[in-house]
């Protein structure tokens, strides 16, 4: 179909009563798939978390709540924390096992496609954002997604979850978790800039992503992630309830 | 004690995020599509010895049809943004799809009972005969309209399914048995409400509840069966969504409870549904309910307690707000208002099934279809 008869059909279903169904069609009939949106196509943002750096300490999940207003209870980022035993040799004490979880802003990101309104999307440069006007709070994209990074916000009533910090990054700041990094354990940057630090990372270690058998080709990579660690973790579950100032429950950790 | 070698100190719990509104929705409108096929004996083949029988079945799928979607509503966390289903159609989504097929099948539902209910609307109080606007003979359209709502029904029967199965983030969900299980489930309860319907509603008709039993066990038989598939699929690993569920739940002594209460339920069914034992066809009703309703709750609530990155299970508590008993509560609480205002408007006794079979095996004449 040529783009004045296309235009002709959106403007003639415009003025009609089932406007809305028949611009949505118009507009979709020509891809059958989600269309990325929004961003620079010359770039694409990805992380590199080093294992080896981080200590647990937390920073990166406070930066996080406080730079992006994340709702009590809620996390966009957190860092997962393990006691791992010496299953050859018990009698050594257990190690800690940190592990910071994100958004992976996946190349195939599996929320996209389910979302019924488009509201979650993906842009040019490989963010997954969420357009909070469109949401209509159904958290189909909060089943969907295999690494659990997304929850609806009880202020907001929609779908929340990390965006790279893309208030910050499109300014050419760092997103707030890689600022606070008291390790520089995190790196973000732009896997289309041959000269980036990211991709010098990549070129010399080897990364894991998690779950790559949900074949989402996740963009956060990881360096001496653990095979146990990759999945859903077999072990004991969390230990602690955490409650308010009133004593209701708020979640676990 | 075994010591396990990994222990998790610190991570995110998620809340459910699809709430027990959700449970609720899919009960609903379970019961409703089967009541719709349960119906068309009667109002499609025409049968006319199956008349209450049929009108139960009615009866079902339109009481549940119009409460249905206020649960759906309820569980979206913007539902005044509905419209923006319709302002931003999205093919290869499909809730999106379900945006379109469940006002279709619901418009096509009330019609349908509307047209079975009308000539009682016509004899019913005032404003019942309101309702039947005008004494033209409609009853042409019964047929025909009971077709189209049988399709639309399962066309909603496929999307509520596949919208669940295809969330391959959760190995419970991801199977192909799903959303056959879902249809099952939801026959059975259908078939246990009738029971229940005539017992409260229609004064026992003997025959009815034969029926009535007699899908019971053909329902719950395939129950049983479908179980037993998804069960071969996940042990066999042939299924690897099955398999890797079967993994996950195959520690936790409240999962293992819950299957075998599942099973036990299922087997109970089959029981009643052979033995029709008289006069507790409305136990056998509010098992078969039980089930419908139980395997949802399992699927969706239990499904969601399970982490996809973190260790062991979140914990599950049941809120007393809008978010969970109290929602619980509102749903069926519409449903039971909508059945009491639906059998004050008309009645929905027909004719009974026993005297028309009884008639039947005396003159050994065929009943013409209306």
């Amino acid at each position: 179909m040529d783009s004045s008869r296309r235009d002709f059909l959106k403007g003639a279903c415009s003025v009609t009563a089932g406007a809305a169904i028949c611009v949505a069609t118009a507009e979709t009939a020509a891809a059958a798939a989600p269309m990325r949106r929004g961003g620079d196509a010359s770039r694409r943002y990805a992380m590199v978390v080093d294992l080896r750096k981080c200590i647990g300490c937390q920073a990166c999940t406070v930066a996080c709540s406080m730079e992006n207003q994340v709702p009590l209870g809620d996390f966009r980022t957190i860092v997962s924390q393990y006691e791992v035993r010496d299953a050859d040799d018990p009698t050594q004490p257990a190690a800690t096992y940190t592990l910071p979880r994100l958004c992976n802003h996946c190349e195939d990101p599996p929320c996209v496609p389910v979302c019924p309104v488009q509201a979650t999307y993906q842009q040019k440069d490989g963010k997954v954002l969420v357009d909070a006007d469109r949401c209509v709070g159904c958290a189909y994209c909060v089943q969907a997604c295999p690494y659990d990074a997304r929850y609806i916000n009880p202020e907001t009533q929609t779908a929340d979850k990390c965006t790279f910090c893309t208030h910050r990054t499109d300014v050419g700041l760092l997103p707030a978790c890689v600022e606070t990094c008291t390790g520089g354990a995190r790196v973000f940057g732009d896997l289309l800039d041959p000269d980036s630090e990211i991709n010098a990372l990549l070129a010399e270690h080897e990364v894991k992503v998690l779950r790559p058998e949900q074949g989402t080709s996740p963009h956060v990579f990881y360096i001496g992630l653990d095979d146990r660690f990759q999945g859903k973790v077999d072990g004991q579950a969390a230990l602690w309830v955490v409650r308010d100032d009133q004593g209701h429950r708020i979640g676990e950790v | 004690m075994n010591v396990p070698d990994i222990i998790e100190t610190v991570n995110v719990s998620r809340h459910a995020a699809w709430l027990p509104w959700a449970v609720s929705y899919f009960f609903l409108i379970g019961l409703s599509t089967a009541g719709a096929f349960l119906s068309l004996p009667r109002f499609l083949a025409g049968k006319a010895d199956c008349d209450r029988l049929g009108r139960l079945a009615v009866l079902i799928m339109l009481s549940a049809a119009l409460a249905a979607p206020v649960a759906l509503l309820a569980d979206m966390h913007q539902p005044g943004r509905f419209w923006h289903f319709y302002a931003h159609f999205t093919p290869w989504s499909w809730m999106s799809w379900g945006s379109l097929l469940l006002p279709a099948y619901v418009g096509l539902a009330v019609v349908y009972g509307w047209l079975v209910m009308r000539p009682a609307l016509r004899e019913g109080p005032a404003p019942a005969r309101l309702l039947a606007l005008g004494s033209g003979d409609l009853s042409g359209f019964v047929r025909p309209i009971a077709g189209l709502t049988a399709l639309a029904g399962l066309a909603v029967v496929v999307y509520t399914g596949m919208e669940v199965m295809v969330v391959e983030s959760r190995p419970l969900w991801n199977t192909a048995t799903l959303p056959v299980m879902f249809l099952f489930t939801a026959l059975t309860g259908a078939a246990g409400l009738g029971l229940l319907f005539n017992r409260l509603l229609t004064g026992h008709d003997a025959v009815t509840d034969r029926r009535f039993y007699r899908m019971l066990a053909l329902f719950s038989g395939l129950v049983l069966l479908n179980g037993a598939v998804w069960l071969a699929l996940g042990w066999s690993g042939i299924g690897t969504a099955e398999a890797r569920a079967l993994e996950i739940v195959a520690g936790s002594n409240v999962w293992m409870g819950v299957a075998a209460w599942a099973t036990m339920t299922a087997f109970v069914l089959l029981v009643f549904g052979l033995a029709k034992p008289r006069g507790l066809g409305w136990l056998a009703g509010l098992i078969a309910l039980h089930s419908a309703w139980m395997f949802r709750w399992t699927v969706f609530m239990g499904g969601q307690a399970i982490p996809k990155t973190g260790a062991g299970f979140y914990e599950v508590h049941l809120p007393m707000g809008s978010e969970g008993l109290a929602g619980i509560a509102a749903a069926m609480g519409l449903w039971v208002a909508v059945v009491a205002i639906l059998t004050m408007l008309a009645s929905w006794r027909g004719r009974s099934d026993a005297a028309a079979s009884a008639s039947r095996a005396d003159h050994a004449v065929p009943h013409a279809a209306e």
